[in-house]
């Protein structure tokens, strides 16, 4: 059995490796935990696909300022609540985040913000800002708006006209008809793809008048029958001729499909307006008012929450940061490079979009926001007082539900019951 | 005792293959492999290609396998868009970490389980094969809480660690030991070698093929591990590749070109590994112990 | 388990050894138990592991089975509840069926696959074998995300290849999304796909491990390729088709990004899973006691199901003697 000495002390070799790779790997993580030696450094966590430089180019500004680093970690999306329940019973937050919504684990973990929000020179916009018992935990980096997009290039080769103006916009019916027209006349595949989102849904339902799942006491009320009505008709429209009834029911991408240039219309929302503008170079595209039936409104939602920890000795800095965040000059920076809408108000923003129609989709988004009917934004109203109140939140149905409806396994009432039921499973 | 002879296999029958009536028989396998290459290659071409196309081309209608315009602007953002180099690295030692340690632990598991008779033995198999019973989603947060208590958070041993034990490469082991004749065992006890030194000297060496093929496993799990390192590790400078291209998957829409530049760029040093390792077990001329 | 070599060795000079050793065996009882030490030695690094981290926090998750724990605050008793209530639930025996409909399509489309083309890329015959084996390893690298997408591209619904191709022809579009069994089909394909790779791994070591001398012995015989391979392969590689066919059910069993990447679990909830049905009642909704009763009693159906292979495994193995 001539087993080569080499052979018998390559084994022994590989486990020393494993065993002291080991070793070394727990050696060398959980270091920087708790140095004492007054916060020279804070971490900030947010989560973004961009190539977003704007929270980078504000560390080094605050970094000259106050001679204290901002550690940027950019965390992926998918994963990030995640992380921060974990973190939270880790004892291991960051100093300061923006996150995508809070938590109960970690609620309690906030600092008040209120001398920000309560700051006049910076004029936020209250009506985003939620408020518990006089303290505010939370401020959004900016708020997003759902909108429509078109495709131009299909809208002037059947050469049908689309309103500019969101004070003059179209209903629902005017809009589904041109978009058939443009349809017919130019053999495209279908009229509008609908993101499957519940956030979308809520515009859907509240420019029809809608008044969608609102907040009765602190358990979901069952909606109104407008709202019933209006999601018996949104399953009708995927029939796979006007929408196609893939989106809803199986997940397929709407963005994609509108990429294809085979799409008349997508409904969606501004975020999508830095990726078109790069993104989209076959045919011409271009953002038209939401159309109102009659109620001119759409779903508001908040982008980021900025938060700060209260980590021991580097709470007060991580307060600064937010603090120096918000600033009005800094803002416009901020908002300018990420291409946020500002939840400011009254700023002067030039986005560095190079094209014009990036440039003209922001200032009508803006428009809209100011006409929009105020429940536009009581969706993520509703999820912030839960929080706010300490209410384990689940994740919305509406998805689920609308699928099953929209497959016909079930009728809307059901739909609606499931949802409701859904949405107060943890309450 | 069978030594490695490094002749590649198709050497080793070529005197097979000069017969007549081969001819048939190579073009019979060879066009079936290549059909079977064709089907399995197909959606990785379009893969690969759809790789080198600008965002724009991405989904236009009518569909297009090849790019009009040849372009690695998404190689290079998703070069830039996250510390590719560095979370590079840290993968790699979590990877090789792990694969070390898992052979190892396999194959003394393997070898225990399949040469030893004890009634525990089988009920510790049982155990085993649980593992694979809970999905991961289930036991990810209570693991959490452990690993924490342990004091393992935030390090790269904490990613390591629980990824060590594995029914699939102790099973593997098993069964291979199961194909060596108990004789063999037999004749090292009465050749006055002692338990473990057997295992060592003898057994082990016999299992190359089974390691490395395990070790091709075992790199591919830890490479592609997401959730379980982002959720361990807090210090950025410590992120794994995947934490890194999931970051180019956003809330609300994908950055397709980047995401699939990305991906391409994490495969590649996979798809080395394996060819290189699968050199080594092609040419073993494994045989266990009959040819004695 | 049977854990003894079914194969004929020589033995004559071992069985002439054996006389001179009954003092040891006397002395350690029982011929065959007499090793304690050093099996335990050899699984202590696995045992320690997998109670630490397999044992421990199934014990806090089944605990937490018994409770209607949200994730935060207190775990209230409610004991048997949880899984009342999941008996009663019509939508978690709807994801039972499908996912056993899954499995039991996806295994053996898996098995034929995977040993086809290990078979193939061991043989002499076949020429060109280091690219296509690059081919073949490749689909099982890429992450559900990215497979999503290559599938949905192919079979997509509106803008896929497949009915691109159809309509071409003339044929009409075929509704690989809003058909519920069509999907699933999708599902399987990009299953069998990406899945091949691991298990032809595994064959190609068991392949590797049958001696020639039994294929030389055959071919003097006059046997022609398919009786080797089903007199001798598939038998030589028995103790590794076992462990795929069961792994691979098991892995099956617990799928769930590949769906959600394909189809969401759709059209609808009519392919959803059991994971994904655990996700979508349990963790999406806060109710982590209901989600960990669920997991729970997947895993008794899993040992169930391994169990019944594991006899046929055994009445196989004793038929053959």
């Amino acid at each position: 059995m001539a087993i080569s000495a080499t052979v018998r002390r390559g084994r022994w070799r590989l486990l020393s490796v494993g065993v002291v790779a080991t070793l070394a790997l727990s050696a060398c993580g959980s270091s920087g935990s708790g140095s004492s030696s007054g916060a020279k450094k804070i971490t900030f966590w947010y989560s973004t696909s961009a190539q977003n430089q704007g929270y980078t180019d504000l560390a080094k500004d605050f970094l000259a300022k106050t001679g204290v680093t901002v550690e940027i970690v950019n965390i992926p999306n998918d994963g990030y609540q995640d992380k921060l329940k974990q973190a939270a019973q880790a004892n291991s937050l960051p100093d300061a985040a923006s996150v995508p919504s809070l938590d109960n684990i970690w609620v309690n973990q906030l600092q008040d913000l209120s001398s920000i929000t309560n700051n006049a020179e910076n004029k936020i916009n209250k009506t985003f800002v939620t408020e518990k018992d006089g303290k505010v935990l939370t401020i959004p980096s900016d708020v997003t708006a759902a909108g429509l997009f078109i495709n131009k290039s299909l809208f002037d080769k059947a050469k049908v006209t689309y309103p500019t103006d969101p004070t003059k916009t179209w209903t629902w019916d005017e809009f589904l008809a041109a978009a058939d027209k443009v349809r017919t006349a130019t053999k495209a595949k279908y009229d509008l793809v609908y993101d499957n989102s519940p956030a979308r849904i809520r515009a859907w339902i509240y420019t029809h008048g809608g008044k969608g799942f609102q907040l009765s006491g602190d358990k979901f009320a069952a909606p109104d029958a407008t709202t019933v009505q209006e999601l018996t008709d949104f399953a009708k429209l995927n029939n796979d001729v006007i929408m196609p009834k893939s989106v809803w029911t199986s997940g397929a991408d709407p963005n994609a499909l509108f990429k294809s240039g085979q799409v008349v219309a997508y409904f969606s929302g501004v975020w999508q307006v830095a990726d078109f503008a790069d993104g989209i170079t076959n045919f011409e595209w271009a953002s038209a008012p939401t159309p109102a039936q009659p109620v001119h409104a759409t779903d508001i939602n908040l982008g980021g929450k900025v938060v700060a920890f209260t980590n021991g000795d580097k709470a007060s800095a991580a307060k600064q940061w937010v603090d120096f965040l918000f600033q009005r000059d800094n803002y416009t920076k901020l908002a300018e490079a990420n291409g946020y809408l500002p939840i400011e108000q009254g700023l002067s923003l030039t986005y560095p979009f190079k094209k014009q129609v990036a440039l003209d989709s922001f200032a009508l988004y803006t428009k809209e926001m100011e006409l929009a009917d105020p429940i536009s934004a009581s969706g993520q109203a509703n999820q912030a007082t839960l929080l706010l109140d300490g209410k384990a939140t689940s994740e919305d149905p509406t998805k689920a539900e609308m699928a099953k409806l929209i497959n016909g396994q079930q009728d809307t009432q059901k739909t609606v019951d499931n949802i409701v039921s859904g949405l107060n499973a943890g309450l | 005792m069978t030594v490695d002879t490094r002749k590649p296999p198709t050497l080793r029958r070529t005197r097979k293959a000069a017969k007549t009536g081969d001819v048939p028989r190579k073009f019979f396998s060879s066009s079936v492999m290549w059909l079977l290459a064709i089907v399995y290659g197909f959606p990785v071409l379009w893969f690969v290609l759809s790789s080198l196309k600008p965002t724009g081309d991405l989904f236009t209608y009518p569909l297009t396998l090849f790019p009009k315009h040849f372009t690695f602007s998404g190689y290079e953002k998703a070069w830039t868009s996250f510390n590719f180099a560095q979370y590079f690295l840290n993968t790699l030692i979590v990877a090789t970490a792990a694969t070390v340690l898992t052979i190892v632990a396999s194959a003394a598991s393997g070898y225990a389980l399949a040469k030893y008779n004890n009634w525990w033995l089988k009920g510790f198999a049982v155990c085993i094969l649980a593992t694979t019973m809970l999905p991961g989603e289930t036991i990810l947060p209570s693991l959490f809480v452990v690993i924490r208590d342990i004091g393992l958070y935030n390090s790269l041993a904490g990613v390591v660690v629980p990824a060590v034990i594995t029914a699939t490469g102790t099973f593997m082991f098993r069964q291979f030991f199961v194909t060596v004749p108990n004789d063999l065992l037999e004749a090292a006890r009465i050749d006055g070698s002692g338990e473990l030194s057997t295992f060592i000297r003898i057994m082990l060496p016999l299992s190359r093929p089974i390691m490395l093929t395990l070790a091709i496993i075992s790199f591919q799990w830890r490479w592609n591990d997401f959730l379980w390192p982002l959720v361990i590790l807090n210090d950025p400078h410590q992120f794994t590749l995947q934490i890194g291209v999931a970051s180019i998957v956003g809330a609300e829409n994908v950055n397709w070109s980047v995401l699939l530049g990305a991906s391409v760029l994490s495969m590649i040093p996979l798809v080395l590994i394996y060819l290189v390792f699968q050199r080594y077990i092609m040419n073993a001329d494994i045989n266990a112990g009959l040819k004695d | 388990m049977v854990d003894s070599d079914q194969r004929p060795g020589p033995t004559p000079s071992a069985a002439a050894e054996r006389p001179a050793e009954p003092a040891k065996t006397r002395r350690r009882g029982r011929r065959r138990n007499r090793y304690i030490a050093t099996p335990l030695l050899l699984i202590s690094a696995n045992l320690v592991l997998f109670a630490t981290f397999f044992v421990w926090p199934a014990a806090i998750g089944l605990a937490y089975s018994f409770t209607s724990y949200t994730g935060v605050g207190p775990a209230p008793f409610v004991g048997m509840e949880n899984y009342l209530h999941l008996f009663q639930d019509d939508q978690f025996y709807a994801a039972v069926v499908r996912t056993l409909i899954y499995t039991g399509c996806a295994v053996p489309m898996i098995f034929v696959a995977s040993l086809g083309v290990a078979y193939l890329l061991i043989s002499p015959y076949a020429k060109g074998k280091p690219v296509a084996r690059a081919i073949f390893f490749i689909p099982w690298l890429i992450s559900p995300i990215i497979a999503g997408v290559i599938w949905r591209w192919i079979f997509g619904e509106n803008f896929g290849l497949a009915n691109f191709i159809i309509t071409e022809f003339g044929g009409k579009a075929v509704p690989w999304q809003s058909n519920a069994n069509l999907s699933l089909v999708v599902v399987l394909i990009a299953t069998t796909w990406g899945n091949t790779a691991f298990n032809m791994l595994i064959f190609t070591a068991a392949l590797k491990n049958v001696p020639t001398a039994y294929y030389e012995a055959a071919e003097l015989d006059g046997a022609g390729a398919w009786q080797k391979f089903r007199r001798i392969t598939l038998p030589a590689i028995a103790p590794t088709s076992f462990i795929v066919v069961l792994l691979t059910t098991l892995n099956s069993m617990k799928e769930y990004p590949l769906f959600k990447a394909i189809n969401g679990g759709g059209p609808g909830n009519e392919n959803n899973l059991v994971v994904q049905y655990i996700y979508n009642t349990g963790f999406r909704r806060a109710q982590i006691g209901y989600a960990s009763a669920a997991s729970f009693v997947l895993m008794l159906i899993l040992l169930v199901i391994a169990g019944m292979q594991l006899m046929v495994n055994r009445r196989m193995e004793s038929g053959q003697q």
